[in-house]
């Protein structure tokens, strides 16, 4: 640093003395509108050219200010000023194609009422800015919309081949934890005679029937809280325990089934067509995972299944045929028939029943505690 | 995903500034200011924003169909057109787009003539 301007740093400049005849020009040049109107007619006393632009007289040079903004709000403006306080209002001036935005702001002249300062600024920029953004954020909003509604429509797809608690863990961690189930009672369901159906009826009404079936089957499985985990072909397959463990698990599989049969014997007296069932139900130990990675699917394994597999093409047209283990929970409440020791591939000597019906008193207290 | 253009140039924080120049661009061509008249600056700035947009790959899009039915009560040239296009060419030069994405956007442009100037 030179010593010159050392020293111009400690000692203060002497200030230039703003010629006070220049603040008229400087007042005229600012890029802001200024005025100075009386509050009781409006009439201008002072503005510079900014102001004088922006609202123009309308002829008469000597026009008051109210007669020269539109839809200006005289009273109101006048109520505020003689209340000691400012008065806001926006204007939009219109040239051809273009807008400009100007906002007018009046207060007391020192704190008095009879004179009024007035500023006009120009808030184009930032009108512009704000109708940008609304414009932005209404399609932006739209697409998160069409998003919502795109996920929504996945998670649907999604819950049709998993359940819900799966679909949120795998949702959460990207992968699913395949889970041991101890109590689970599943149910499998096929129709005799499906094969020969099928190839002496057309396929487009026989699937349309079949689908119809499976979605009644469907609304019933979920009534009772149970999963619907798979349909192959003409089979069902359903599930009481899992994801979440319940302690109703066989009762409530066994009011499923007992429905499942009862809904097509309605229907098989309303239509041509008769479509019969056989059911089997098992109760033990199952595994559930999310099997696949393209194509996923969550599955049920383990003896349990294995052992509702036999029971299901053990049993006989619109029967419902039970092991031993399910048996065991379900005959204080339900009306069971002996079919007597058979041998069970894979699981030896088994009693196995027939699931005739709920108890009359189980009804009554189920309907009790619903 | 490959990004779009206008993500790529900053989404709309940024192309908000090629908007508002583009804008200010049209409204000051004798040729094109006339569409502009007596239409509220709310709805041309809508117009500029979400044209801007889906010509850059923004979450606007207008079909074909839409960019018809919107021009259909102008008789807009050819020439009004190309004028159109090299406002919108300049603008993104302005901004420093590489050449290869102003093509791009331009050629975009180009490509739906026909659903905006009259036969």
């Amino acid at each position: 640093m030179s010593e010159a301007a050392a020293t111009e740093l400690d000692t203060p400049a002497v200030p230039v003395a703003f010629p006070e005849e220049s603040l008229g020009d400087l007042l005229r040049d600012l890029e802001t509108g200024v005025a100075v109107v009386t509050v009781a007619d409006w009439r201008i006393v002072f503005e510079n050219g900014r102001f004088f632009k922006w609202c123009p007289p309308n002829g008469d040079t000597d026009a008051p200010l109210d007669s020269r903004l539109n839809e200006f709000r005289a009273d109101r403006a006048r109520d505020r000023i003689k209340g000691n306080r400012s008065y806001r209002q926006d204007f939009e001036l219109r040239d051809g194609a273009r807008s400009t935005f100007l906002e007018i702001t009046m207060r007391g002249f020192d704190g008095g009422d009879e004179f009024a300062v007035v500023e006009c600024r120009d808030m184009t920029a930032q009108k512009r800015a704000e109708f940008m953004l609304e414009s932005y954020s209404e399609v932006a909003e739209r697409n998160t919309r069409e998003l919502q509604k795109e996920k929504d429509r996945v998670e649907r797809l999604l819950l049709n081949i998993m359940p819900r608690s799966v679909y949120e863990e795998m949702k959460d961690y990207g992968t699913v934890t395949p889970q041991r189930y101890d109590n689970a009672t599943i149910l499998l369901l096929d129709f005799v005679d499906f094969t020969e159906m099928a190839v002496s009826r057309e396929p487009g009404e026989l699937v349309a029937e079949l689908n119809d079936i499976f979605s009644a089957f469907d609304r019933i499985v979920e009534m009772f809280g149970c999963e619907r985990i798979k349909t192959m072909g003409d089979g069902y397959m359903c599930v009481s325990g899992l994801p979440e463990t319940s302690p109703d698990h066989a009762a409530d599989m066994a009011r499923v089934a007992l429905r499942l049969r009862r809904y097509l014997d309605r229907r098989n007296a309303a239509h041509t067509r008769t479509w019969n069932c056989r059911i089997g139900i098992a109760t033990g130990s199952v595994i559930g995972s999310i099997v696949g990675i393209q194509k996923y699917v969550y599955d049920i394994f383990g003896p349990g299944v294995n052992l509702a597999a036999r029971m299901e093409s053990m049993s006989e047209s619109m029967q419902i045929t039970v092991s031993t283990e399910t048996y065991d929970l379900l005959r204080d409440d339900f009306i069971m028939e002996e079919r007597g020791t058979h041998t069970v591939k894979g699981f030896g000597e088994k009693e196995l029943y027939y699931l005739e019906g709920e108890k009359e008193r189980t009804t009554i207290r189920r309907e009790n505690r619903m | 995903m490959t990004k779009s253009t206008f993500e790529r140039y900053g989404g709309f924080g940024s192309i908000s500034k090629v908007v508002s120049s583009f804008y200010d661009k049209v409204l000051d061509s004798p040729e094109l200011s006339k569409y502009f008249e007596n239409i509220d600056m709310r709805r041309q700035i809508d117009h500029q924003t979400k044209f801007i947009a889906s010509l850059m790959g923004g979450p606007a899009s207008y079909s074909n169909q839409e960019l018809e039915r919107a021009h259909a009560r102008f008789t807009i040239t050819r020439a009004e057109f190309d004028e159109m296009m090299e406002l919108l060419q300049e603008t993104l030069e302005d901004f420093d787009l590489n050449d290869e994405d102003v093509n791009e956007v331009v050629q975009n442009f180009n490509n739906r003539v026909n659903f905006v100037v009259r036969h």
